[in-house]
């Protein structure tokens, strides 16, 4: 849906697509009330910003696969991308680069990971499945072999600010001389998460690029007959999900202060997950990143919930397994319709 | 109507037009030509080539061979967007919507208007659009409705709307009127009259005889892959057309029929 107005002939009934967000933000109040009653630290500001910091990265992934998903691809790669984008900035930091421009090379190589993946979508005719499921282990593959498998650590302060920061974090000295954390603030993950969800859905719905996305999607020999360039809108799609798991990257090992060449196996997982439970069709044409925003808060409630009340994490991996399954499943419904 | 000579310039002229898949040879050396304000109608059963020849006129597909003219300069149709630049509109018979937008957004696709920040103009977008289809079908409405939602006729207004809206020169109807009742069918039969008026020299596919009677000017018939036959309207009947199509040859004792008109 790109005009997202409402209006059906029952103007007080959502239409199909409203309807799915609107059960997907209730699905999070329920989950919200439920682990307040689980575990009493659950409702908490402190908690709410931990959840904020902990969903961010998965957020980030969910904006680019959403845009993926919306042109009937799949991107399998981004957790293997979001790695050897971590690495590469590592390395470089390790040469004697400051940390900015450093960082720009990590989300630099995730975009390259990404522009490699549309080219043999759209030039060798690879399905996209198979496509990023082979970048998923080539990028891997580069992310071990450059660094032997080791992390890189001693990167300095400054790398951890990315991921550590905090916007209005207010401390007090006690009269003991020590420091008492009266507001954490607000991480510089969540408002780049912010920042970042506002402009992929404003590229969506406002611009040409988005509007081409879903008419890919949609319909793609319609698009191609109506002269829309359809291998360059896919192209762009996957590029910007190979930068944002870049992106990704950067402020998952900024916040460990370490660069792990293992990091961020199977966030693909949760990207996809948090995208189709917000609503995103895997047959592509619908999507949005609002939806996709709440999907991934979902899925980080669920873990920080269940963590909270104590849920062992092979269990926490069979209940959100469960629900993937569900929200496929509604979506399968919607479609027969 | 063709009491006069025609203008020397053809609007298309397309020239010993091949086209092969791998071993397949779809169409074979056909030459075909349009002028202004004509209706040229492309005849000829399924798999005769026919929507091939056209969707190379449209820049959906390649040439193996040949040549296309427009207005006496040769072009190189590689793409859909060069077919538009050159005037050259087509409707599908699939349509060629994207189900989930609406009409609008269909309408505008690949041609979106912008506002000077680069945004999509959704409001102009949509108020042309409306003045567009409401010209087709005063009573069009739900514009906002993803296109999958509305009727069948309704997705052929969309897809008429678009290709007349950005002022074509040349208009390929490929069966325009297989998915509509009789009413919208006489509506597009009008419209078809009403833009030939106009000068729009238009290639109509049809497999409706009496779409073809009473709209064309002239028509071609092919059969596997060749051109069988072209002729003036007024010098075949329906029975002449239909051996061409099935036989490819024309019954044994046939004359020009119109010869005394």
């Amino acid at each position: 849906m790109v005009t997202d107005d409402g209006k059906s002939k029952l103007g007080f009934l959502p239409t199909g697509s409203t309807l799915h967000k609107i059960s997907a933000l209730l699905t999070l109040i329920l989950l919200i009330v439920a682990f307040s009653f689980t575990s009493p630290a659950f409702l908490s500001v402190n908690n709410g910003l931990t959840v904020l910091l902990q969903t961010s990265v998965i957020g980030l992934l969910a904006i680019g696969m959403t845009m993926v998903i919306i042109t009937g691809g799949i991107d399998l790669s981004v957790g293997s991308v979001l790695a050897l984008s971590g690495v590469v900035a590592g390395l470089i930091i390790k040469a004697g680069v400051p940390v900015a421009p450093a960082m720009a090379l990590g989300i630099l190589a995730g975009a390259t990971c990404g522009f490699v993946n549309g080219i043999v979508i759209t030039k060798m005719r690879i399905t996209p499945f198979v496509a990023t499921l082979g970048m998923m282990m080539i990028a891997r593959g580069i992310a071990l072999q450059l660094t032997g498998a080791a992390p890189i650590s001693r990167l300095g302060n400054a790398f951890g600010l990315l991921g550590n920061g905090s916007f209005f974090r207010i401390v007090e000295m006690q009269d003991n001389g020590f420091p008492k954390v009266v507001f954490a603030g607000i991480p510089y993950p969540a408002v780049l998460l912010i920042v970042m969800a506002a402009l992929g859905a404003f590229l969506l719905q406002k611009r040409q690029i988005g509007r081409h996305i879903f008419s890919v999607g949609s319909n793609e020999e319609a698009a191609r007959l109506s002269g829309v360039n359809v291998d360059r809108t896919k192209i762009w799609a996957y590029t910007a999900s190979g930068a944002l798991a870049g992106l990704a990257g950067m402020v998952l090992m900024s916040r460990l202060v370490t660069v792990q060449p293992n990091e961020g196996v199977m966030y693909e997982l949760d990207a996809i997950a948090a995208s189709v439970i917000g609503g995103a069709s895997l047959m592509g044409g619908v999507g949005s990143i609002s939806g996709s925003m709440i999907g991934s808060f979902i899925i980080g409630v669920l873990r920080n919930g269940l963590n909270m009340a104590g849920t062992s994490a092979f269990i926490q991996q069979i209940i959100i397994g469960i629900v993937v399954i569900g929200a496929v499943y509604i979506d399968q419904l919607r479609n027969r319709k | 109507m063709l009491d006069a000579a025609p203008p020397d310039t053809p609007l298309i002229q397309m020239l010993d037009i091949d086209k092969q898949f791998g071993g397949v040879h779809a169409v074979r050396a056909v030459s075909v030509d349009l002028y202004p304000g004509e209706v040229v109608g492309v005849l000829g059963h399924n798999g005769a080539g026919k929507s091939c020849l056209m969707r190379m006129l449209s820049g959906a597909m390649t040439l193996s061979g040949g040549q296309i003219n427009v207005n006496g300069e040769q072009v190189d149709l590689k793409t859909p967007q060069d077919a538009k630049r050159y005037g050259i509109e087509t409707i599908y018979q699939t349509l060629a919507l994207a189900n989930h937008l609406d009409a609008a957004a269909n309408l505008f696709l690949g041609r979106e208007l912008k506002t000077r920040f680069g945004n999509l103009d959704e409001t102009r977008m949509y108020a042309e659009a409306k003045d567009a289809l409401h010209q087709l079908n005063p009573n069009f409405k739900n514009l906002k409705d993803p296109v999958s939602k509305l009727s069948g006729g309704q997705r052929q207004v969309i897809a008429i709307a678009r290709a007349i809206y950005f002022q074509a020169k040349v208009l390929i109807m490929d069966e325009p009127t297989a998915a509509l009742g009789p009413s919208e069918t006489a509506m597009v039969a009008d419209l078809t009259i009403r833009l030939k008026n106009e000068g729009i020299g238009i290639f109509l596919i049809s497999h409706d005889m009496h779409d073809v009677f009473d709209l064309c000017d002239r028509v071609i018939v092919m059969n596997k892959g060749r051109n069988v036959g072209a002729f003036r309207i007024e010098d075949v009947n329906k029975d002449d057309i239909l051996s061409l199509i099935i036989r490819g040859t024309l019954p044994d004792e046939w004359t020009p029929r119109g010869q005394s008109a």
